[in-house]
């Protein structure tokens, strides 16, 4: 076997900055802001989910039971490998080891793409099942428990913007692990790697709590 | 195969290093099978359950995969207020509906 080639690892210090640590941990501390701000986005339909459970237990759960649980659940698993895979690509990134952390994120990927996919198919069976109530030419299989179109419109929007958020994730590590593919990379941008990886864990954190709040705990 | 094709091997450090996301992914995946377990089986509390089950792998993450205890004390601090706050959100609108 051929032994790990490991690259020196360093970030570039931009003008506006005294030292490197300090630019590293302003990086860090940005990203932390903005994903505070989409937790706060996340959270207020999680709260709509929940408060539509309490008012209306009876139509949400009859909305839940055709929500396709299996393929929820492995969405889930999904995502929680997708995140190993990320952590292997920063562990790989802070030891110097470029073509280990490229494979990691090609990987990190391409799980991406399969949960997108799943997810495409789910939302194919939803229109199947007549389980879409924005659509106007289209009859709605509930129409005979009108909260429960609050309900699908909830999880249509919470799956549909957390499925934005992970399009924009994939399409980003794929930039990166072109761009990271480079040599010389990781001596000038580590740590480009460490705050994409905040973005990807907070993705598959938002689908953790997804999970539960529209596909269990109404069924 | 030339020793150019042979896949590249990993280091000792980097075995290491993932031991804690090794285990993290494992952690993870049994709680998401207790959840999924909770799915099939019901009873009354749960929700309760689910909640709790969610709490955990939601601090998992936070903690481990984010590396929340290694960040300086302001990205702590802001980390924990953001679902304090969340916290207050869902406490005040549920208590509010709950008593209605």
């Amino acid at each position: 076997m051929t032994a790990a080639i490991q690259f020196p690892v360093d970030i570039e210090l931009e003008e506006q900055f005294t030292e490197k640590a300090q630019q590293r941990h302003a990086a860090k501390f940005g990203m932390w802001c903005w994903l505070v701000t989409e937790l706060l986005l996340f959270a207020a339909l999680f709260l709509a989910a929940t408060v539509l459970r309490v008012m209306y237990p009876q139509s949400v759960s009859a909305a839940a039971r055709h929500l396709k649980f299996w393929i929820g659940a492995t969405n889930t698993a999904v995502l929680i490998c997708s995140s190993l895979t990320m952590s292997g690509a920063i562990m790989a990134s802070r030891q110097g080891l470029q073509k280990l952390m490229v494979r990691c994120m090609l990987a990190t990927a391409a799980l991406g793409g399969l949960f997108l996919l799943l997810k495409g198919y789910e939302y194919y069976e939803d229109y199947d099942e007549h389980m879409m109530p924005f659509l106007s030419w289209r009859p709605y299989a509930l129409a005979h428990q009108p909260a429960s179109t609050l309900f699908v419109d909830d999880y249509f929007v919470a799956t549909g913007l957390h499925g934005v958020h992970l399009l924009t994730g994939v399409s980003i590590v794929l930039v990166m692990t072109w761009q990271a593919s480079r040599e010389g990379y990781l001596s000038r941008h580590q740590n480009r790697i460490e705050i994409l990886g905040l973005y990807w864990h907070f993705i598959d954190l938002i689908w953790i709590i997804v999970f539960p709040v529209l596909y269990v705990v109404n069924r | 195969m030339s020793a150019r094709n042979k896949p590249q091997s990993t280091t000792p450090e980097f075995r290491r290093a993932m031991r804690v996301p090794f285990i993290v992914f494992m952690a993870l995946m049994a709680l998401l099978g207790s959840n999924v377990l909770l799915g099939i089986l019901h009873f009354k509390y749960a929700g309760f359950v689910e909640a709790g089950i969610t709490g955990v792998m939601v601090l998992t993450v936070l903690l481990f995969s984010m590396e929340l205890t290694k960040e300086p004390p302001i990205i702590r601090f802001f980390g924990a207020l953001s679902f304090l706050w969340v916290g207050i959100m869902f406490t005040m609108t549920l208590v509010d509906y709950m008593t209605r």
